[in-house]
């Protein structure tokens, strides 16, 4: 028995199948002696079954009947046979037509799909027990995987099954031997298309299930005040809703359509061929996540937009490729941890966050990236309570940052326009029927899921362990000296290269490590205090660059300005930056050479990461250099940390002891205690 | 009780409404599926007439065994005392009564609906029967349904079968009233067939189907126990 009485408000009704009906009157209308199909008689060894009738027939008669070709009445004429109205009498698991002399039969009405009753488990099971008892061995291995799955969980009906099933037995040889065949067909057919064995398509499928009975007869509403009330609401509202010109939905419709209708499997055609018509799953073999060489129409449709080349797992990759040439791979990488984060699993969310926060938003984290202050403002008061979607913002901004920037330079990358070059474009198959026959016959299932989630993980592992950049890891002089609280000294050595060293920055876990292909205006603007602040590491603070670790959240990149990025900032320390840019102007030397440095083309020269070689020399000067490096880490921007090698004074770069730098990041909402310290 | 003090007439006249409520629940499976193929030949070419009422005898047998067992079943759970293996029985035949009572209730639902579909009031409504390959001789099974007996006197409250529609209500008010006065959590009965039973009779003349309908075919290789060629292919579906 079956619990009864569910009282939630669950969705258990089958949705309405206006089809069935039409299909129905369409099988009765092919009975007609005179008008209908032209019926056979099949012969058996032992006995002959009239009423058989060829494919061939029926599509002739649907053509005429509907005045249609031939191909359009196939089409109906396998939807009859995948609904279950019709049954092939050979080869009964495929369910289509075949035009031609292979026999079919019509399903008796019993046993005809309805909308209202799903087919039982429980018959289901009865069927399975019979044909169990009637001979053993002769269930499939689906069949038995089904029947055991039944066994289980049926159990407490298990005896009423296998009695039922033995009745049913009984009563069915009482008949005459034809009659017993065209049972046993007619109940073989029916549970092919209600239970068909896995990797074929069920024309039954609906979707889901609905929350109302489709077939229940709508109660008339009384037309009471309140009735009204809803309806002039319910219109107030349609009015309020903005509206868009037609024109201008209807321009955005075909401009999607003509860009994406060369790829639309059902209006061209897919090379080599379609899977689902051809069972030739070349197609699904060339298109997979992480093939090598992707195919031409694949890379077409990266060019659509960014989305796109984001959603498809190879054209991320081959972003990614892209971004780690360019030394900004962080921008993505926090793109995805964030995706991460919204999509996955509730317990680990809290870690994630916080992860995510110390890996990329803290100042000093070893990818930062360049997001304004605003946004960094509500992303830091989010992560106070992080929940699934606090990253949102700071997601948008950088995916925005990438579609604008990125996306453009990669498209007239080399590394795309190689991957162009190598994209392959197969040939169309032309199987003949036989041939198609043979593949449908050599069938296989798919990959199974849980093998396609294991080269998942271990891609993204590949990732993780390859992966990124931390600068602090880059460094070899990162030794990071904590707890280096206020140190007023100044780092003297550092003077002399003043320019471009500027903060051997890469050293410096905590510099901003935005995107290498930062806008051009923010360079503009970012050079300003990228130079002051270099310089107040110079003056002996190295320790501008130095991200201080402090608690003290990011200022705003851009726009704040030279100036701005100090306000947040203590008054003391205003002051060394005033300082410093009194010393920058000073200095005069170099200026051009900072600037030059901090122009974009160094950018994609140096990339924020690596600092091969200019590292090596530093070394001693360390602690020296700490100075103030518990400063406010303000947006140090990207130039800051690039600086092209064929710098002279590489070797005194690097100096900053910026290795003060502390790998340790406190995320702002945790204790606040240790305000000057660097960790 | 002491045991001791029973008779074995007494043991025998206890045990008695639980046998006839095994007897009966086989007597209502075995006319359920009748019922069943009686049902599959609706709206065929075989239907007729004949056929209708045949369906309907079988339909008033199963009514009166169902109303009868289910009256019993209940009296034997809700008073009584019953021992612990006589409890457990009764359960069983409850829960299995209760499916049975279910796949009735369906079947009943097609026949009305088959029975609206294809009305056999006029010949030439006879034209849209469909061709089905029966043979239009009848089912045969009415001998078997007669065969299925009550095991209780027949006269004992008899009500009229009612028409189809007020029965399938019918069972189901009953279904409702059955679960609602007793109380048998229907996860507590475990089967006593094994999950692959064993042949019922010896003779094998029986064909399966699929070895018959090769027949007519270029033959295609006979593929038993695999549902594709591919040879990795068991593991899989194992999974899937």
């Amino acid at each position: 028995m079956t619990i009864r009485n569910v009282r939630d408000h669950g969705q258990r009704y089958r949705p309405r199948m206006a089809c069935l009906k039409k299909m129905e009157a369409l099988v009765v209308e092919m009975q007609d002696p005179k008008s209908g199909v032209k019926s056979q008689t099949q012969r058996l060894v032992i006995t002959t079954i009239p009423h058989a009738i060829t494919g061939e027939d029926i599509v002739a008669w649907v053509a005429n009947r509907f005045n249609i070709d031939a191909r359009e009445a196939q089409s109906i004429g396998t939807l009859m046979v995948a609904f279950g109205y019709v049954y092939p009498l050979q080869d009964h698991k495929r369910l289509i037509i075949k035009a031609d002399t292979s026999l079919y039969r019509f399903q008796t009405p019993y046993f005809w799909p309805a909308q209202q009753w799903p087919a039982e488990d429980t018959d289901y099971a009865i069927y399975l027990a019979k044909r169990n008892i009637r001979k053993k061995g002769v269930l499939e291995l689906h069949e038995q995987e089904h029947y055991n799955n039944l066994h289980k969980w049926m159990n407490h009906k298990w005896d009423f099954i296998v009695m039922q099933a033995k009745e049913q037995y009984r009563a069915g040889k009482e008949r005459k031997k034809p009659d017993r065949v065209v049972f046993d067909c007619q109940e073989r057919a029916y549970w092919v298309v209600h239970r068909p064995p896995p990797g074929t398509i069920s024309a039954i499928d609906y979707g889901l299930d609905r929350l109302t009975d489709p077939s229940a007869d709508e109660v008339k509403k009384k037309k009471t005040m309140d009735y009204y009330r809803r309806i002039v609401i319910f219109t107030q509202q349609c009015i309020m809703r903005s509206r868009v010109k037609s024109s201008v939905s209807l321009g955005a419709i075909v401009k999607y359509i003509t860009t994406c209708k060369n790829h639309d499997p059902f209006l061209a055609t897919c090379l080599p061929s379609n899977p689902w018509l051809t069972d030739d799953t070349t197609y699904w073999e060339l298109n997979m996540p992480n093939v090598e060489i992707p195919t031409k129409m694949r890379v077409e449709r990266w060019t659509f937009g960014f989305r796109e080349l984001l959603s498809d797992p190879r054209g991320r990759a081959d972003f990614r490729l892209f971004l780690k040439k360019e030394f900004s791979g962080e921008n993505l990488a926090f793109w995805e941890t964030c995706e991460d984060l919204k999509w996955g699993a509730a317990a680990t969310m809290k870690e994630k966050a916080q992860q995510i926060y110390k890996t990329f938003l803290a100042p000093g984290a070893p990818r930062w990236i360049n997001i304004d202050g605003k946004t960094m403002d509500i992303t830091v008061k989010g992560l106070v309570h992080p929940h699934r979607y606090v990253l949102d913002a700071a997601q948008t901004h950088i995916y925005m940052l990438m579609k604008k920037d990125s996306f453009g330079r990669y498209m007239k990358s080399t590394v795309f326009k190689e991957t162009q070059k190598k994209a392959i474009s197969p040939e169309e198959h032309r199987f003949s029927d036989a041939q198609l026959e043979q593949n449908a016959k050599k069938r296989k299932p798919n990959l199974s899921p849980i093998v396609l989630r294991q080269w998942e993980e271990e891609e993204k592992a590949r990732l993780a362990a390859s992966g990124p950049m931390d600068i602090t890891q880059l460094c070899k002089f990162t030794a990071p000296v904590p707890h280096l609280a206020v140190y007023t000294g100044i780092c003297e050595a550092q003077l002399s290269h003043g320019r471009e060293r500027l903060p051997p920055s890469p050293s410096f876990p905590a510099l901003p490590n935005s995107a290498a292909c930062p806008s051009p205006i923010s360079v503009a603007i970012d050079s300003t205090p990228a130079s002051e602040r270099k310089f107040e590491g110079q003056g002996g603070s190295a320790a501008a660059q130095f991200p201080s670790i402090a608690e003290v959240p990011l200022e705003p990149r851009v726009s704040a300005s030279a100036r701005a990025p100090d306000d947040p900032q203590p008054a003391s320390q205003k002051s060394r930056v005033a300082l410093s840019l009194g010393r920058f102007l000073r200095r005069g030397c170099g200026n051009a050479s900072v600037l030059a440095s901090l122009s974009p083309k160094c950018h994609s020269a140096m990339g924020g990461r690596v600092q091969p070689l200019s590292r090596e020399p530093i070394s001693q000067p360390q602690p020296k250099r700490i100075a103030n490096f518990f400063q406010i880490k303000v947006d140090i921007p990207p130039e800051c940390r690039i600086y092209p090698i064929d710098s002279e004074d590489e070797e005194n770069e690097c100096t900053s002891g910026v290795r003060g730098t502390v790998k340790e990041i406190i995320c702002p909402w945790e204790s606040i205690t240790k305000q000057d310290q660097a960790g | 009780m002491n045991r001791w003090r029973r008779s074995v007439g007494e043991l025998q006249a206890r045990r008695r409404p639980l046998l006839e409520c095994q007897r009966a629940q086989a007597a209502f499976i075995k006319v359920t599926a009748c019922l069943q193929l009686q049902a599959t030949c609706l709206g065929s070419n075989s239907d007729c007439s004949r056929l209708r009422e045949e369906l309907g005898e079988t339909r008033a047998l199963a009514h009166s065994l169902c109303t009868g067992l289910q009256k019993r079943l209940t009296t034997l759970l809700t008073q009584g005392e019953l021992p612990q293996e006589e409890r457990a029985e009764a359960e069983r035949l409850w829960v299995l009564f209760l499916s049975g009572l279910e796949i009735f209730q369906q079947d009943l639902q097609k026949v009305i609906l088959l029975q609206e579909l294809f009305p056999l009031k006029q010949p030439r409504d006879r034209l849209s029967l469909v061709n089905t390959g029966g043979s239009g001789d009848g089912i045969g099974v009415t001998g078997r349904v007669t065969m299925s007996q009550m095991p209780w006197p027949k006269t004992q409250d008899q009500d009229p079968c009612p028409d189809l529609s007020t029965q399938i209500s019918q069972l189901e008010a009953m279904a409702q009233e059955m679960l609602r006065k007793v109380n048998v959590p229907f996860w507590s009965v475990e089967a006593t067939q094994e999950a692959w039973a064993d042949s019922v009779d010896t003779e094998q003349d029986d064909e399966p189907v699929e070895e018959m309908s090769v027949e007519n075919v270029a033959a295609g290789p006979q593929r038993l126990g695999g549902c594709c060629h591919y040879p990795g292919c068991r593991v899989l579906c194992l999974l899937n």
